[in-house]
């Protein structure tokens, strides 16, 4: 038993408006710089959709993640270590700018300084890579709210096991159903971007989890963007360094939220810590896709534990971290309701954020009504699913319908529990039934609502200390990285 | 003057240049090095350019690198012709095959807007610099017909002569030009490698191979107080098994070779009967040359004259070898007038048996360290190794009858007279001690 924490977390889908203002103020804080414009270390998508960079899901092409070599192995799917080091000259799989987009600003200083004319001065759109005018083709959320739409929606990966009926009825404007998917780094358990850094760089911090490139060490080779299913690594074409999420480790290491957390406005977002043993990491990311959730579940420790506890403890981790993981968030909702799931767990590398499934674009469809609790069944919503529950199995357990309907049945038996309690129009026996069919009781229901519509600030973010006063050595010096974000190079920094 | 700058002075002031560079880059912008990839950027040529570019070179530079380090090795495989044949080749491909790539790489860069955004000026200058020498290295390669092994002799030495800081630029004088020209260039690349890109170069993962797919750092100083204790006891659990591996194997090769005398020794020697056969007769053949040796040794002991020869017998061109009183080995030679000469053929220098055939000079020569010995006087030529002269050795001569005709000692002094025409009838002896000196 080798037990590690990890800062993880939780993104309540049913929550999320779309409104992107996690992605600014991630931009704010991080990647308002040269070379770093077109990064969105934090974006939102709208699924169906193609996401960001283009079809980022399409792993035959990117080649992320891991591959299982038979049931034996796990090899990263990108290279083997020697045909790693043949792509340093040219990376078939890299995607370029092309896959992204090109950044842009505009030319706001023509609204001021242009000549006295016939025609109202405008501010036409430059390219922030080569300063010219450009046309602007392409956008980090180019595909926002177009799920019907047959340019975008319709190259979205995930269709790939639907029948063309089920993918038909996607595109019926009447029908058209669609969910937000704000994702960030996943900082993954068994990162395929660390396995594939040539130089070292890429590191994973065994007291919080989170994945870091180490800016000195990293020279560029660029394996990481490609090894990294989900294209959450990005190469800096000025440093000629790879950046990501950092997970604002330096405000999480002042008592802070991550910025996009923080600034988060359906307050979807759910950060706590998971107690996870390392050495049971290779056999469950070696199981069946279809196990795969349930398998990541097992790998997460149990904070009550002695055994874990004495474990935990022998590897420097204190009470105080160990203490936050008892009253983890994240805890909850991943292991005792069984409510959050992975993002793409089939690339097997085991990511630590996961997502609550939306219930809305699934229910809801029945008639004028948003869903028929006049049915006996009453989950039948479920079978005649608008958003179809296999597109959803695509997306968070690696295709096993089982694990994504078990947790929507959940959220809607608490639903309709509180809809009995405040409403009043649902019979007790049925709502006592659907409980029982879903697995959960009226403790829980209340448990379950309480964290998910009216937490606090400090019930949806247990922040652990992460010491930074007993690891200030590690970083570098705050007045040398004042104002520079730690990336950019100003005169002194990085002296140490 | 100018050579001497450019084949001595530049050399050393580029790698001095180079390594005090390299060093403070590593330590004051370890964040600025890179390999500055602009794949993002434009992908499709970049294909064409950097993989040709990269693999060639890399051949290329490995050739100059065995050819110049190890120049002995270099030239013994290039001495076999289908080796001679395939470096060749492989050499000349390899070069055409960057020089493609380069140029593709140059036309990308100058045709991309995008990219003449990342372009600085020390990219212009490196591309240039790779560019020539590359040229040169191609008109070089085609221009003079002196296979792929002229350089082991010439420009190997000129590199060597600057390694252990003896310059020697006799070989490079006299070059031509345009190797001259690649000589300098490639100072001037090792002179720009801290400032540019190429720094890249020694930053080549290799280690990849080797390291473990996850990294988990602690930066925890609880977790790497009690991390140190366990590597420290992880060290002294290794150094305990490298020990005892040392010790049990040191102890087998003990036991193996113990077991096998005493193995030996229960199981008696298994020789075969023939190869038996051969050790006894070996033996016996000692113990037959001890025998003789003894008898030799108690005939000198009991009888005060032993015989040497008929007198008629001996010649002054080939001496006849005896053993003398103190078992040494001794020459027997017969002079013009018809009188024996006796010496010791123990060479005086070390010993060695002296040679018994005398040249047209009248000397005998010690084989072993080459001194010329007269024969009528035992003396040693001038500036031999050997300073005294051989010994004379005693004689007597008898007739038929037993007669004592004539007699030398050891001192050279004689006595009696020798008829040359009787010498059929004289025998020869050495003697003890003669009764005159007695």
């Amino acid at each position: 038993m080798d037990i590690r924490a990890q800062v993880s977390m939780v993104f309540h889908l049913d929550k999320c408006i779309g409104c992107h203002t996690c992605s600014i103020a991630c931009k704010n804080i991080w990647t308002d710089r040269p070379g770093a414009e077109y990064m969105w270390w934090n974006n939102v998508e709208t699924k169906p959709g193609t996401g960001f960079p283009h079809r980022w899901e399409d792993q035959e092409r990117y080649k992320g993640g891991w591959k299982l070599n038979g049931s034996k192995s796990l090899q990263l799917k990108s290279q083997s270590k020697l045909s790693g080091l043949l792509k340093l000259f040219y990376n078939p799989n890299q995607p370029g700018l092309e896959d992204y987009y090109e950044p842009w600003t505009y030319e706001y200083e023509n609204l001021f300084d242009a000549p006295e004319g016939d025609d109202q001065p405008t501010a036409r759109p430059v390219s922030q890579i080569t300063g010219e005018e450009m046309k602007i083709e392409a956008g980090p959320n180019w595909d926002d709210d177009l799920s019907g739409s047959p340019v975008y929606a319709a190259n979205d990966v995930n269709y790939d096991g639907l029948t063309p009926e089920e993918r038909q009825q996607l595109f019926e404007i009447q029908r058209v159903a669609f969910m937000y998917l704000p994702r960030i780094c996943n900082h993954c358990a068994n990162p395929s971007c660390v396995a594939s850094c040539p130089s070292g760089a890429l590191y994973k911090r065994g007291e919080d989890g989170i994945v870091l490139i180490n800016q000195d060490v990293c020279r560029g080779w660029r394996a990481c963007v490609s090894a990294c299913p989900y294209k959450k690594i990005y190469y800096n074409w000025v440093t000629g360094k790879s950046e990501k999420c950092i997970l604002c480790y330096p405000r999480l290491e002042t008592g802070q939220a991550p910025a996009c957390f923080h600034s988060c406005v359906g307050r979807i977002r759910y950060l706590g810590v998971l107690l996870y043993d390392a050495d049971r990491i290779e056999t469950a990311m070696k199981t069946a896709d279809p196990l795969l959730v349930e398998a990541q579940r097992d790998v997460i420790c149990d904070p009550n534990d002695e055994n874990v506890i004495a474990s935990a403890r022998a590897n420097g981790i204190s009470d105080e971290f160990l203490e936050a993981a008892r009253k983890s968030p994240v805890y909850k909702y991943v292991v005792k309701w069984k409510l959050a799931l992975p993002l793409h767990i089939e690339y097997r590398t085991m990511p630590m954020l996961f997502y609550v499934p939306p219930l809305l674009p699934v229910m809801g469809k029945d008639g004028d009504q948003p869903y028929d609790h006049a049915d006996q069944t009453l989950f039948s919503s479920l079978d005649k699913a608008r958003l179809s529950i296999k597109y959803m199995a695509r997306l968070f357990s690696a295709g096993n319908e089982a694990v994504v309907t078990a947790a929507l049945r959940k959220l809607m038996a608490v639903r309709y529990y509180k809809r009995m309690q405040d409403v009043g129009d649902v019979d007790d026996d049925n709502v006592r039934r659907i409980m029982r069919e879903a697995g959960t009781t009226p403790e829980e229901a209340e448990e379950i609502y309480s964290l998910t519509a009216i937490p606090t600030v400090h019930k949806r973010y247990v922040l652990p200390p992460l010491q930074r006063e007993e690891a200030i050595g590690s970083l570098c010096d705050v007045q040398d990285c004042k104002g520079s974000c730690g990336y950019i190079k100003q005169a002194g920094a990085g002296r140490k | 003057m100018l050579e001497l700058f450019l084949f001595v002075g530049l050399p050393y002031a580029a790698t001095i240049v180079c390594i005090v560079g390299t060093v403070r880059r590593f330590k004051y912008d370890r964040y600025g090095i890179t390999t500055l990839s602009s794949q993002f950027l434009e992908g499709k040529k970049m294909l064409w350019g950097s993989a040709p570019w990269h693999i060639g070179i890399l051949t290329v530079f490995l050739g100059h690198f065995v050819a110049f380090l190890v120049p002995g090795v270099w030239q013994r495989l290039m001495a076999i012709p289908s080796l001679l044949t395939i470096a060749e080749t492989l050499g000349m491909a390899a070069s055409l095959i960057c020089l493609v790539g380069l140029i593709v790489l140059i036309f990308r860069r100058a045709t991309t807007a995008r990219l003449q955004k990342t372009t600085k000026l020390a990219d212009f200058i490196v591309a240039l610099l790779l560019l020539g020498q590359i040229a040169l290295g191609l008109m070089i390669a085609g221009g003079f017909r002196w296979g792929a092994s002229w350089s082991t002799g010439t420009l190997a030495p000129y590199i060597w002569s600057l390694i252990t800081l003896g310059p020697d630029i006799s070989v490079i004088r006299d070059m031509p030009v345009i190797i001259q020209a690649h000589i300098v260039g490639a100072w001037l690349i090792v002179f720009i490698f801290p400032f540019t890109r190429l720094i890249h170069m020694i930053t080549v993962p290799i280690h990849y191979l080797m390291r473990s797919p996850q990294k988990v750092v602690w930066t925890n100083p609880r977790r790497n107080a009690s991390a140190v204790v366990a590597r420290a006891d992880q060290n002294s659990r290794r150094h305990f098994i490298k020990a005892s591996l040392g010790l049990s194997a040191a102890g087998l090769l003990l036991s193996v070779g113990v077991l096998d005398k005493l193995g030996r020794f229960f199981q008696m020697p298994g020789l075969h009967h023939d190869e038996e056969a051969d050790l006894l007769e070996t033996r016996l053949r000692r113990l037959q040359l001890t025998a003789e040796e003894k008898q030799l040794e108690l005939e000198r002991l009991r009888s005060n004259e032993i015989y040497v020869s008929k007198l008629s017998d001996l010649n002054g061109s080939t001496g006849k070898y005896f053993i003398d009183y103190a078992m040494r080995p001794g020459l027997a030679f017969r002079s013009e007038d018809g009188w024996p000469m006796l010496l010791s053929a123990k060479c005086t220098h070390l010993g060695c048996t002296v040679g018994n055939q005398v040249d047209a000079n009248g000397k005998i020569l010690c084989p072993c360290h080459v001194s010329y010995f007269d024969v009528k006087t035992g003396l040693p030529n001038e500036g031999a190794p050997a300073k005294a002269p051989l010994d004379r050795i005693a004689w007597i001569v008898r007739d038929e009858q037993g007669a004592e005709i004539a007699t030398e000692s050891s001192r050279g002094s004689r006595t009696g007279r020798i008829d040359p025409q009787m010498a059929e009838y004289y025998s020869l002896y050495i003697v003890r001690s003669l009764s005159a000196e007695a």
